[in-house]
């Protein structure tokens, strides 16, 4: 399990560049990001090196943040991986919110970042199909 | 066609005579029946006897809409309940409404009072009038309502809420007038253009209130429609619409001095007014049963003038409103004060109690946007989540207001917080 900061930020011009400028600001390395929309409002996702930091410097900076945990998984790069993936997840009953990705790994493998109702019972059912499931010390670097 | 020429345009002598047997009345009636007219006048060393002539107005107590909430609902009434015939509402500025009586009698001065403004704008017996204000607990539909029927027109009861049907019976029945908000009226007139009938209609005069308007607006509603727009005022707390209306000179609106005495007053020092001076309307009913009130304080700032009209009515003139000494905003003709918004969203307690209001006219309709500041414990990272918090907020402030709101949410921290009085309101409608 990994932890991810959700954003609330408005449809404006700017209203991304203002939170990743704090994050560079203060040396915080984005991880992944990924932004839901609305007609009026926008939740940014994002993955970063120090969650409980960037958590408190958000906050402090006026925005509203959730730390919430996902389901980090590591996908294979070839066709057809995301759908079995994603078919583990179906057969157990479960339904996925929402998901992204972190791609860039320095080597390793793509990890696929999934928002489930019930992410221990997630996490249980893809280890039980052998599928890695990372956590948070795993996207430290 | 003057209705009650006596009245109307009785000298000024006469009607400072009339004025000053009828306050004397008045405050021995509130004196002896209001417990809160009495306390406040024991306080300030007056008794009913020292009030002589309508000139010893200034020695009485003022009235605030405050004090209407501070004894809500039926405190103010000076009759038993059993007198009461009529009760009409309207928003408080905190939650609690406005609550207003009337006496069988106090019903037929209303009535009398809009049959003067309807006679004044060349409506009788051969007219076909929509009033398409709401009926229910505003005062509007059935305040014109009953004095259309007064005056013996035939009173097409349309309420608000459906401009096509009201298009359709225009044109049906071959109405001849129309009583409804200005901005209302102008959305009928578009949308009469855009269907090619703006030819089929026969009105031939429009009585337009309830909120502030222009006579930029009234042209155009004239030129329009080809047809002749009068301005009528009103407030519950007086009366309902009545209290005052143009003529076809359109020089100030004549107010009916023989039940309501203006004055205008300094909204800081309280001092009078000279005559021509901006300040805001005070109001003491003199013929009121149920709920009179002395010097009630109307915060519309407008100036007076005594001169007499060309059209031959004696009756003082108070000019187009200049705005309000409160923050009130008029939206639809539903009277909206920000500190109901605050108080439902405090209410509500999910989100920060910021907020900022955002008033525009589309198409001559009225819009009400509120931006609510997302609070960061109350954030949920999913959008269904916050799209049922918007619902949510939309659906208490409908109902505090009673005007439907969009509402939108914003980052926490970007309502300006300026020191003393917040910037609560941005209203684009310029409509002084």
């Amino acid at each position: 399990m990994i932890k991810q900061l959700s954003v609330f930020v408005q449809n404006e011009i700017g209203s991304l560049a203002g939170v990743t400028s704090v994050l560079k600001d203060n040396n915080i390395n984005l991880r992944a990001i990924a932004s839901f929309d609305t007609p009026e409002f926008a939740i940014l996702r994002i993955v970063v090196d120090q969650p409980e930091k960037a958590k408190s410097l958000l906050s402090e900076h006026g925005f509203a943040v959730k730390m919430s945990e996902a389901v980090a998984v590591e996908l294979i790069d070839k066709p057809g991986a995301l759908d079995g993936m994603l078919h583990v997840i179906a057969d157990a009953g479960l339904g996925v919110n929402y998901i992204y990705s972190i791609v860039v790994r320095e080597g390793k493998v793509p990890l696929m970042i999934i928002n489930t109702e019930d992410l221990p019972k997630t996490a249980a059912v893809l280890r039980e199909k052998g599928y890695t499931v990372a956590e948070q010390e795993d996207i430290k670097s | 066609m003057i209705w009650n020429e006596t009245k109307e345009c009785m000298s000024r002598d006469e009607l400072h005579n009339l004025q000053s047997a009828r306050l004397k009345k008045m405050v021995s009636r509130v004196y002896h029946n209001v417990e809160f007219y009495r306390k406040k006048m024991q306080q300030m060393g007056i008794e009913p006897g020292d009030i002589k002539d309508i000139d010893d107005l200034v020695k009485l107590p003022f009235t605030t809409k405050n004090d209407l909430r501070e004894n809500y609902p039926f405190g103010l009434f000076a009759v038993p309940q059993s007198e009461v015939v009529r009760i009409h509402a309207s928003s408080g500025t905190t939650g609690k409404a406005t609550v207003v009586g009337y006496t069988r009698r106090d019903i037929e001065i209303w009535q009398e009072c809009v049959a003067r403004v309807l006679a004044m704008d060349g409506v009788g017996p051969q007219d076909k009038i929509q009033v398409a204000y709401g009926y229910g607990l505003f005062t509007g539909g059935l305040g014109l309502h009953y004095g259309a029927e007064t005056i013996g027109a035939t009173v097409v009861p349309m309420s608000t809420g459906n401009t096509q049907r009201l298009i359709t019976m225009m044109e049906d029945f071959g109405a001849t007038a129309i009583a409804c908000t200005p901005s209302y009226l102008l959305h009928i007139a578009e949308t009469l253009e855009e269907a090619g009938k703006i030819d089929n209609i026969k009105l031939k005069a429009a009585i337009c209130g309830a909120e502030p308007w222009t006579d930029n607006m009234r042209k155009e509603i004239e030129e329009k429609l080809h047809l002749k727009a009068y301005d009528i005022y009103g407030l519950s707390e007086i009366l309902g619409p009545g209290v005052a209306a143009d003529c076809e000179y359109h020089t100030g609106l004549h107010v009916y001095e023989d039940h309501f005495v203006p004055e205008i007053i300094h909204p800081e020092t309280l001092e009078p007014c000279k005559e021509g001076e901006v300040g805001e309307l005070v109001f003491t009913t003199i013929t009121k049963e149920a709920l009179p009130l002395l010097r009630y304080r109307t915060k519309d700032l407008t100036s007076i003038s005594y001169d007499k009209c060309e059209c031959g009515r004696t009756l003082a003139r108070i000019s187009r409103f200049k705005g309000r000494s409160d923050d009130m905003l008029i939206i639809r003709g539903v009277n909206v004060f920000p500190s109901q918004v605050e108080a439902a969203l405090l209410e509500l307690g999910e989100t920060s109690p910021h907020y900022l209001l955002i008033v525009d006219r589309i198409n001559n309709l009225d819009y009400l946007e509120v931006q609510v500041e997302v609070e960061e414990r109350f954030f949920s990272d999913e959008i269904k989540e916050l799209e049922n918090l918007t619902k949510k907020i939309s659906h208490v402030l409908h109902s505090a207001l009673g005007l439907s709101v969009k509402v939108k949410l914003v980052e926490p921290k970007t309502i300006a917080r300026s020191e003393g009085k917040a910037k609560r309101v941005i209203d684009k409608r310029k409509l002084i």
